[in-house]
């Protein structure tokens, strides 16, 4: 199996699977307890049908939406996800040159492997910070004025790690940044020795935004999970994010909000945006699917900020449905990770085509030209 | 396994799958993307029970209806399919010759493998031409203008492939038109040397109706999905739609619509007939079933243009719980598609005589003498 044999999600999962060792492979693939909320990110779409309309003339489909203020070709983009280069040694600088062809948003976290400054030097287009409020508020400044100065556009404060999510596969692979050997996880990465060696020789492993003032990451071993529950300011409030937000003076966003009450407290702090979402499943297991929550959101907040769905999305038509609801925009992690680990930028370029020829296509079928032709008129839900 | 073992739709999907090469059995047997469509179409009926009433003397039933113009003596007919020589080498004239003979509407495809007028010489009963509008429109007047001639009683237009679906079990076992032998699906062509030999031995295999007009599909390889990309025509409209109403001047149906907006315009343009059909699975995945559909689709129109139910139903109670909701009869591709390949005119007679007898049977066991005794008061939908 190679790159020309990935059609769509599951195939770029099984590729990833073939060239990760498994603690990498389980840390993207897994999630929180049970993985209930995990599965349910992507099932909720199946409880939802589409109407489609015919005769309508769709030659040219124009899939382009406006999120903060930026224009994308794309109605979704590569949320921003951790530690980039144990998934390809390119990392970061081959999502961000991928999503920069296809000229969408490029999301990068406080836990990327490459960069603000490399980052905003390889491309040109749409890109967000995401950020994790620290204890220590030297780190936390830094973060805003490094993203700031290399002129991200838009900055994401994440609401939902204020403490690690219990991720089992994690526990049972001893998954952790930067990887380390153990007697049970050797056997894994010594049979896949390109990795390995890429691991080794592509260039030193770093978290260039945290490790100036925390070693935990680095030179210290540590898993993901405990990284949150230690390093995180587990006392952040609304008026910390409202003091971050306006410290900020740009586009900002909540990541992560799951109620009403809390969209509508966003607005009150001058957010410009909300991503509903619950960490791919990661953080809290039983929680509310972002797609589920997604109309309740939207209806009450939907016409003051952009309310992006985030998470679950495998199919173009996943999309659609979203989009139909309201949101502005969608986003995902694994969407274009497992295409990283596949094949680098080559799979995220490819990843990102599939995507777009996939909600091309169901565009035409459902007969519209604009994102904005989808509404709710369009959707049935399954009774129960 | 023969012919004689096959009592259910499962049984000659069987029995097909053990006779047909495995790229030509995917093509029928698989939908699109995830196929969740696919599945909801037939899954859908076991959500709605029927309530049978006791008592009524049901000696005789008639289960004769009007659709398209024609009278019919049970409510289901096969919907036009493409190809039909490529299940079984006698092809459109096998499955026109059973149809003729069990006394209900043969439908015949635009990609046929035999020829209009052909088939008007060996099928003397009612017959509905089913129509795509090629970017070519000249073929489009010579279709409609043949079709009259040799004494289609009927016409139905295709709204939902403007372009085509992503039908990835074609693109793993690498289906086209003609078949192609490939490294992968050589060992499958091998393996079924009675159609393989059927297949060389008997008349080369063409496009009947298009053939004079286009190269494609008959002496090119061509995937299905290529020929319906580079041939139809995405532009289709409201306007192109009509003007085929007009010049065809008889019982003319839309197949492929689903919104209740679209079923109003199809009266408003002439239409006599609408199908709910979501080709099958095939097409958008995530669309709603047709029986799904049903209902809001009936309450709407139901009154002014015949409704007919395109797709899911393999058991006559599906049938009856369709024209309990409203549907004037039912239409279907697969079941006897696997039956003209498990066992050519033989094969589609027999599913189709099994059809009638459970549609009779299930009638008499609803205590109904007549299809117009099914309404409403018969069915009710479960909730889970």
């Amino acid at each position: 199996m190679n790159l020309r044999d990935c059609h769509n999600f599951y195939d770029f999962r099984e590729l990833a699977k073939k060239k990760l060792p498994s603690p990498i492979f389980h840390y993207i693939d897994g999630a929180a307890d049970d993985e209930i909320t995990y599965r349910r990110n992507t099932n909720a779409f199946n409880d939802v049908d589409l109407v489609p309309n015919v005769l309508r003339g769709v030659e040219n489909v124009d899939l382009s939406v406006t999120i903060f203020g930026k224009k994308l070709d794309l109605p979704f983009y590569c949320a921003p996800t951790a530690l980039q280069r144990l998934f390809h040694y390119d990392g970061e600088r081959a999502v961000g040159k991928a999503a920069q062809k296809f000229n969408t948003m490029f999301g990068v976290s406080a836990l990327a492997t490459v960069s603000v400054e490399e980052i905003s030097s390889i491309i040109d287009t749409p890109k967000m910070f995401q950020f994790y409020f620290h204890k220590d508020r030297g780190l936390n400044d830094s973060c805003l004025e490094r993203a700031k100065a290399a002129k991200f556009d838009v900055m994401a404060l994440t609401v939902d790690t204020i403490t690690g999510g219990n991720r089992e596969r994690d526990l049972k692979t001893g998954f952790t940044s930067p990887p380390k050997l153990t007697l049970s996880s050797l056997y894994s990465f010594a049979t896949k020795p390109m990795w390995g060696i890429n691991y080794l020789t592509k260039g030193k492993f770093e978290l260039p935004h945290l490790q100036d003032y925390v070693k935990e990451g680095t030179s210290t071993n540590t898993s993901i999970g405990n990284y949150f529950s230690t390093m995180l300011d587990q006392s952040m409030n609304w008026n910390d994010a409202e003091k971050l937000c306006s410290q900020w003076g740009g586009h900002f966003a909540l990541k992560g909000v799951m109620s009403v009450e809390d969209a509508k407290k966003a607005v009150d702090i001058g957010c410009t945006g909300i991503m509903v979402s619950n960490h791919g499943g990661r953080q809290l297991d039983g929680s509310r699917s972002p797609f589920d929550q997604l109309a309740e959101i939207v209806d009450a907040v939907g016409d003051k900020i952009d309310v992006i769905c985030e998470g679950g999305f495998q199919r173009g038509t996943h999309m659609l449905k979203a989009l139909s609801i309201g949101a502005k925009a969608c986003s995902g992690g694994r969407l274009y990770l497992y295409a990283l680990a596949a094949a680098g930028q080559a799979g995220v370029e490819r990843a990102l085509n599939q995507y777009r020829l996939e909600i091309e296509r169901g565009m035409k079928l459902m007969g519209c030209t604009k994102i904005s032709e989808l509404s709710r008129n369009n959707l049935r839900f399954r009774k129960k | 396994m023969n012919l004689s073992d096959c009592h259910n739709f499962d049984d000659f999907r069987i029995l097909a799958k053990k006779k047909l090469p495995s790229p030509i059995f995917h093509y029928i047997d698989g939908g699109s993307d995830d196929e969740i469509t696919l599945n909801r179409n037939t899954s859908s009926f076991n959500d709605y029970d029927l309530i049978p009433s006791v008592l009524n003397d049901v000696s005789n039933v008639d289960m004769s209806t009007t659709v398209l113009g024609e009278k019919i003596d049970f409510p289901l007919f096969p919907a036009a399919t493409a190809m039909h020589k490529l299940y079984h080498h006698e092809g459109e004239r096998a499955s026109a010759k059973a149809v003729e003979k069990v006394g209900t509407i043969f439908g015949l495809s635009t990609m046929s493998t035999v020829s209009i007028e052909e088939i008007a010489t060996i099928n003397k009963g009612p017959k509905l031409f089913q129509l795509y509008i090629h970017k070519d429109r000249g073929l489009t007047d010579n279709l409609l203008e043949r079709c009259k001639k040799a004494g289609f009683t009927s016409m139905c237009l295709t709204v939902d492939t403007v372009v085509a679906g992503n039908r990835e079990r074609d693109r793993r076992t690498g289906f086209t038109t003609p078949p192609k032998l490939t490294l992968g699906s050589l060992l499958s062509f091998a393996l079924h040397p009675g159609w393989t030999i059927n297949h060389l031995i008997h008349e080369k295999f063409k496009l009947a109706n298009i053939i004079h007009m286009t190269q494609k599909g008959t002496s090119i390889d061509k995937s299905v999905i290529d020929y319906i990309n580079e041939q139809f025509d995405p532009a289709m409209n409201w306007k192109d739609a009509e003007y085929c109403v007009k010049k065809w001047n008889g019982p003319f149906a839309l197949k492929g619509v689903m919104s209740v907006e679209d079923a109003k315009k199809a009266i408003d343009i002439g239409c006599t007939a609408i199908m709910i059909s979501n080709h099958g699975g095939r097409q958008l995945d995530g669309s709603r079933a047709p029986l799904d559909q049903l209902s809001e689709i009936v309450d709407a129109v139901g009154d002014k243009i015949e409704v007919i139910l395109d797709g899911g139903a393999r058991r006559g109670t599906h049938v009856l719980k369709a024209l309990c909701l409203g549907a004037k009869a039912c239409s279907f591709g697969k079941g006897y598609l696997f039956a003209l390949a498990a066992g050519g005119q033989k094969g589609v007679e027999k599913i189709l005589e099994n059809m009638k007898a459970e549609i009779n049977r299930d009638m008499k066991l609803m205590g109904c003498r007549n299809l117009k005794e099914l309404n409403r008061s018969k069915i009710i939908y479960r909730k889970n």
